[in-house]
C-alpha cells in the first residue's frame, strides 16, 4: 500500500540541524530519513525513493552541488538546498545543476516548509499539465495562447510568451537567469541578461498591477527569477 | 614640488638680505652699526622660521657679506679687520642653526602626533566594535540563554502563550543577531579586498522591488513612495550587492525616525550616472551628522538602545564606491533627510526587436 505521508529526504551534516528539522517536519506529517553525508545522501536517495531532497551546500565529504548532481542524473525528485550567505555562486551552481529552490542559512523552519510544500505541489502539477496560469488579475492560457488581464485581452510577444512559459514549467520555483536564457533565446544567449531585464519588464508592465512591487513575477536579485501562480 | 620648496627658500633669503640692506641704507645716517645688524639678525630668524637649515645659512651668509660690504668701514671691500665683526657672522649663523634646528624638531613632533592619533583613530574604531559586538551581539545573545533556558527548565508549567513568547523572543534576536554578524563579516570582507564584483546588466526597478519585498516586515510602519522614471537605463552592477546597499539605507531610515514616517526612494539620470536617494521626512539630522553619517561605527548623536553597530551605511558606502560610485547625506529642505548615491552609466548593449506579432 502506498504511503500517504511525503517522505523528505535530508542529507546535512549538523547534528543539531538534522534534529530541528527532523521534528519539524515529523509534526507536520511527513517522514524523514536523514542523512549525515553526501555519499550517503545519494545511497539513500536511490533506496528510500524520498519525494523531495533537501541537501546542505555545505558537506563534508562531497560537494553539495555533486550531490544534486547525483541525484538529479535518474531522479525527477524535487531538490531544495541549503546555503549559508557567502556561497551565492555556488547557490547558483546548485540551481543550474538541477536544483529546484534553495534557502539561505539561518533560516526559520516556515521558509524552508513553504518552499518544500510549493516544490511538492510544483512535482504534482508536473504530472497534470493545465495549460491554464491564472496569477493576480492575469489569466494565461499556455495551449492557445491566449492572456488576459482582468477579463480583457492582453497581447503577449513570442518572447514574452516564450518567456512567461519558462517561468510557468517551473512555476513557484527559482529559475536562473543561465536557464531562462538558454530555454528562450537558445545556447548562445546565456550571459545576455539584459535581454531578460527587458522582457521581464515588459511582462511585469502587461501583468502586474504595481511592476515594480510585482507579486507573482519576482526577482530572485543575482540569481533569477520566480513566477508564484495563485493556490 | 620638493625642488620648487627649495629655490623658494633660497629666493627669500636673497630677497631678505636686499630688503635689510636697503633697509639698512634708509637707517645708516641715523643709527649705530649694531641696530642695523639687528635688522640683518632678524631677515635670518624670519628665512630660518620659515625654511630649512639651507637657505637659513645662505640667508646669514649673505647677510653678513652684505653688512660687510656697505656697512663695515672700508665700505665696499670685504676686509673685516675688526674681530667684532666675525662674531656678529658667528652669531648670524649660530641663530639660523639653532632656528633650523627647532623648526625641524617641531615638524617631526606633528608628524609623530599625527601618526599617534591614525592610531588612536584605529584604537577608536576597534573599542567601537568591541563595545557594539558587546552590546549588540551579548544581548541577544542574553535573551536567547534566558528564554530558552526557560523553555527547557520550566517549559512545561509555563502557559502554552508564554511559551511562544519566550520562543518567539529567541528567534527574533536570532535573526537580528544574524543580521548584525552579517554586516560585520560583510565590512570585514569589504575592507580586506576579499570582495569581488560580479557585475551585469541589471534593472534598479527590480533591485528596488527585491529589497522593498524583502524589507517588507520591517518597513511596515513607514509609508514608502516609489518615483522611478519608466524609462530609467540599465545599469552594470553587483546587483547582490546594490539590492545591500539600497536595503541598507532603508533599514537606517525604519531604525531611526519614527513609525508613520514617510520614506520616499527615487532614482533618475543625472548626466552620465543614476542617482537614487532614500529621503525621510522627518526630523533630520544635525550639521555634524549628515558629514559622519556614513563613518563606520558613527551611530547619530543621539543614542538609542539598539539602534544597531552603525555598519549599515558604511558598507552602503563602501559597495558604493566599488562601483566608482558616491554616497553621501543632505538634509532636504521640508525638514527631513535624504542618503543618495550615484551608479555611474554605461551604454547598454542594444536588445534586438522583436518582429511584430503575437
Amino acid at each position: 500500500m502506498a504511503e500517504l505521508r511525503p517522505t523528505i529526504l535530508i542529507v546535512e551534516d549538523e547534528p543539531d540541524i538534522r534534529q530541528f528539522l527532523r521534528a519539524s517536519f515529523g509534526v507536520e506529517g511527513y517522514r524523514v530519513v536523514e542523512s549525515a553525508t553526501g555519499r550517503r545522501g545519494i545511497i539513500d536517495a536511490g533506496t528510500h525513493k524520498p519525494d523531495l531532497a533537501i541537501v546542505d551546500l555545505g558537506l563534508p565529504d562531497l560537494d553539495g552541488i555533486e550531490v544534486v548532481r547525483r541525484i538529479r542524473e535518474w531522479s525527477p525528485m524535487p531538490i531544495v538546498v541549503l546555503s549559508a550567505r557567502v556561497q551565492e555562486r555556488s547557490k547558483i551552481e546548485a540551481l543550474d545543476a538541477g536544483a529546484d529552490d534553495y534557502v539561505t542559512k539561518p533560516f526559520g523552519i516556515g521558509e524552508l516548509l513553504a518552499r518544500v510544500r510549493a516544490a511538492l505541489r510544483h512535482a504534482a502539477r508536473k504530472g497534470s499539465g493545465t495549460p491554464i496560469l491564472r496569477f493576480g488579475p492575469a489569466v494565461v492560457d499556455l495551449e492557445r495562447r491566449t492572456t488576459s488581464r482582468g477579463g480583457e485581452d492582453v497581447r503577449l510577444t513570442p518572447i514574452e510568451f516564450r518567456l512567461l512559459g519558462a517561468l510557468a514549467k517551473h512555476a513557484g520555483m527559482v529559475v536562473t537567469h543561465r536557464q531562462l536564457l538558454t530555454e528562450v533565446w537558445g545556447p548562445g544567449h546565456q550571459n545576455d541578461t539584459h535581454y531578460l531585464r527587458i522582457y521581464m519588464k515588459q511582462l511585469r508592465d502587461k501583468l502586474e498591477i504595481d511592476p515594480v512591487q510585482p507579486r507573482h513575477l519576482l526577482t530572485e536579485t543575482g540569481i533569477g527569477y520566480r513566477l508564484i501562480l495563485d493556490e | 614640488m620638493d625642488v620648487k620648496a627649495h629655490w623658494v627658500g633660497y629666493a627669500w633669503a636673497a630677497g631678505a638680505t636686499v630688503a635689510c640692506t636697503l633697509a639698512g641704507l634708509a637707517m645708516r645716517s641715523r643709527f649705530d652699526l649694531v641696530n642695523i645688524a639687528m635688522v640683518y639678525l632678524l631677515a635670518v630668524v624670519i628665512v630660518a622660521l620659515r625654511f630649512p637649515r639651507g637657505p637659513a645659512i645662505a640667508a646669514s651668509g649673505l647677510s653678513v657679506a652684505a653688512f660687510d660690504f656697505l656697512f663695515v668701514p672700508p665700505r665696499g671691500a670685504f676686509t673685516v679687520d675688526d674681530v667684532q665683526y666675525l662674531l656678529t657672522f658667528a652669531v648670524m649663523m649660530a641663530v639660523a642653526l639653532i632656528i633650523s634646528r627647532l623648526v625641524e624638531s617641531v615638524h617631526r613632533q606633528a608628524a609623530a602626533q599625527a601618526a599617534l592619533e591614525i592610531e588612536a583613530e584605529t584604537e577608536r574604531i576597534r573599542s567601537a566594535l568591541l563595545a557594539s559586538i558587546s552590546h549588540d551581539l551579548r544581548t541577544p545573545l542574553a535573551v536567547m540563554a534566558g528564554a530558552s533556558s526557560s523553555l527547557v527548565e520550566s517549559g512545561e508549567r509555563l502557559t502554552a502563550a508564554d511559551r511562544l513568547a519566550l520562543a518567539k523572543s529567541v528567534f527574533d534576536q536570532a535573526r537580528e543577531m544574524s543580521e548584525h554578524v552579517a554586516k560585520v563579516l560583510q565590512m570585514t570582507r569589504i575592507e580586506t579586498g576579499a570582495i569581488k564584483l560580479d557585475r551585469d546588466w541589471a534593472a534598479l526597478s527590480e533591485i528596488v522591488g527585491s529589497v522593498l519585498a524583502r524589507l517588507s516586515e520591517r518597513m511596515a510602519a513607514h509609508r514608502v513612495i516609489v518615483e522611478l522614471p519608466d524609462d530609467l537605463p540599465l545599469v552594470r552592477v553587483d546587483a547582490t550587492l546594490i539590492e545591500q546597499a539600497l536595503g541598507n539605507l532603508l533599514e537606517n531610515c525604519a531604525r531611526h525616525t519614527p513609525p508613520g514616517t514617510v520614506v520616499r526612494l527615487r532614482a533618475h539620470r543625472h548626466g552620465n550616472e543614476i542617482v537614487v536617494s532614500v529621503e525621510d521626512f522627518s526630523g533630520g539630522l544635525s550639521d555634524g551628522d549628515v558629514e559622519r553619517v556614513f563613518a563606520k561605527f558613527h551611530r547619530g548623536s543621539i543614542e538609542a538602545a539598539g539602534t544597531g553597530l552603525g555598519l549599515g551605511l558604511a558598507i552602503c558606502r563602501a559597495i558604493v564606491r566599488l562601483h566608482q560610485g558616491n554616497a553621501w547625506a543632505e538634509r532636504v529642505p521640508a525638514g527631513g533627510t535624504a542618503f543618495r548615491f550615484t551608479l555611474p552609466l554605461e551604454e547598454a548593449p542594444l536588445v534586438p526587436a522583436e518582429a511584430a506579432s503575437g
